[in-house]
């Protein structure tokens, strides 16, 4: 009765947060070989005061010249990512896992607002696929790869969203949000969401590059 | 005459066949969640007679389990003690808290009989 669901939530979850982990070490690690062996020089102007100063300075919504040009966008995407990471990571439903399977406490949101937040990230992953349709510069830079991971990002908020409601065939839609949180969880270190990992060292880069080298603030 | 004492008679008979079941005492049909202060989901479903036919249980310690210093006490049961008499809501210890005492037993032994409900919206069914 439960074999499809237990076989995602067994084996193909420790396979997808093997994946996850072990590929996101091994890109970082490549990352840095990579640049040992073809631009070691970047290391004589990585600096910690520029690179801390542009991370904290593009985390904040509308701190840079960049983010108050678009306003929009840029609350869209504050909003869609902090809830992607808030939901997965403080849902009640799943600390209850973490206990009832490792025995670990963890912090959780109210199932109410976790719900929100939910529907907060669905709907931003609307607004970034018009976004990608409808705007001729995005549309330019946009390859099938990224229709892809915006379904792979969706589809565990979506199924979740759905199963948490209880609206359709229940048992098999929690067997599908499983599924997509496995795709996602694999998905990460190699597909462009990688730029969860890389986003702090190339926002570093360009911070330590603007302030080190050309002496010029980084917007 | 005759006539009147039958249908007086069906009156009363039927009238006590109908209240009968407000007389008899509450079949359980769902898990008293009223001991967590701010509950998140709908209590869970638990048919208690049903589920022990169905499940085969006939011993009440099975779920009514009495602890001591982390040893389970054979032959005696707690079914006329709360649950949150011990599993207090924090987990005190070893001794589970409430919720995953609640968690422990019902799915731990669904998932070890490979029988019964494991996901969340099956037993807090909306």
């Amino acid at each position: 009765m439960h074999s499809f669901y237990n076989f995602v939530s067994g084996p193909l979850a420790w396979i997808a947060f093997l994946l996850f982990i072990g590929g996101s070490i091994f890109r970082i690690g490549r990352m840095l070989v990579l640049v040992a062996q073809k631009e070691p020089f970047i290391f004589t102007y990585m600096s910690w005061r520029y690179s801390f100063r542009s991370i904290l300075h593009w985390i904040v919504p509308f701190a840079t010249v960049n983010w108050r040009r678009q306003p929009v966008l840029t609350v869209v995407t504050f909003a869609f990512h902090l809830c992607l990471l808030a939901v997965p990571v403080f849902l009640l439903a799943h600390a209850v896992l973490w206990e009832d399977s490792f025995g670990i406490r963890w912090w959780s949101l109210p199932d109410t607002l976790a719900d929100t937040l939910t529907v907060i990230v669905i709907l931003g992953a609307v607004f970034f696929l018009v976004r990608r349709i409808t705007r001729p510069e995005v549309r330019f830079v946009t390859s099938a790869s990224d229709y892809v991971i915006l379904a792979i990002v969706s589809a565990p908020f979506i199924t979740g969203f759905l199963a948490y409601h209880q609206w359709f065939a229940y048992p098999l839609m929690m067997g599908l949000h499983v599924l997509a949180g496995d795709i996602m969880l694999a998905a990460i270190p190699f597909t462009r969401l990688s730029h969860m990992i890389f986003s702090p060292f190339t926002r570093a880069y360009m911070g330590s590059e603007f302030g080190k080298v050309r002496h010029a603030r980084d917007w | 005459m005759k006539t009147i004492a039958l249908v007086a008679l069906s009156l009363i008979i039927g009238t006590v066949l109908a209240i009968s079941p407000v007389w008899s005492q509450d079949e359980m049909t769902v898990v008293d969640n009223t001991d967590f202060p701010n509950a998140q989901r709908p209590p869970s479903v638990f048919v208690h007679d049903r589920h022990n036919e169905n499940a085969g249980i006939d011993d009440c310690a099975v779920c009514h389990h009495v602890y001591d210093e982390g040893q389970l006490l054979e032959d005696e049961s707690s079914e006329d003690q709360r649950c949150v008499d011990c599993h207090y809501l924090e987990r005190m210890g070893d001794q589970p808290g409430l919720m995953e005492a609640f968690h422990a037993n019902c799915k731990g032994c669904h998932e070890q009989e490979g029988n019964g409900p494991i996901l969340c919206g099956e037993c807090h069914v909306r």
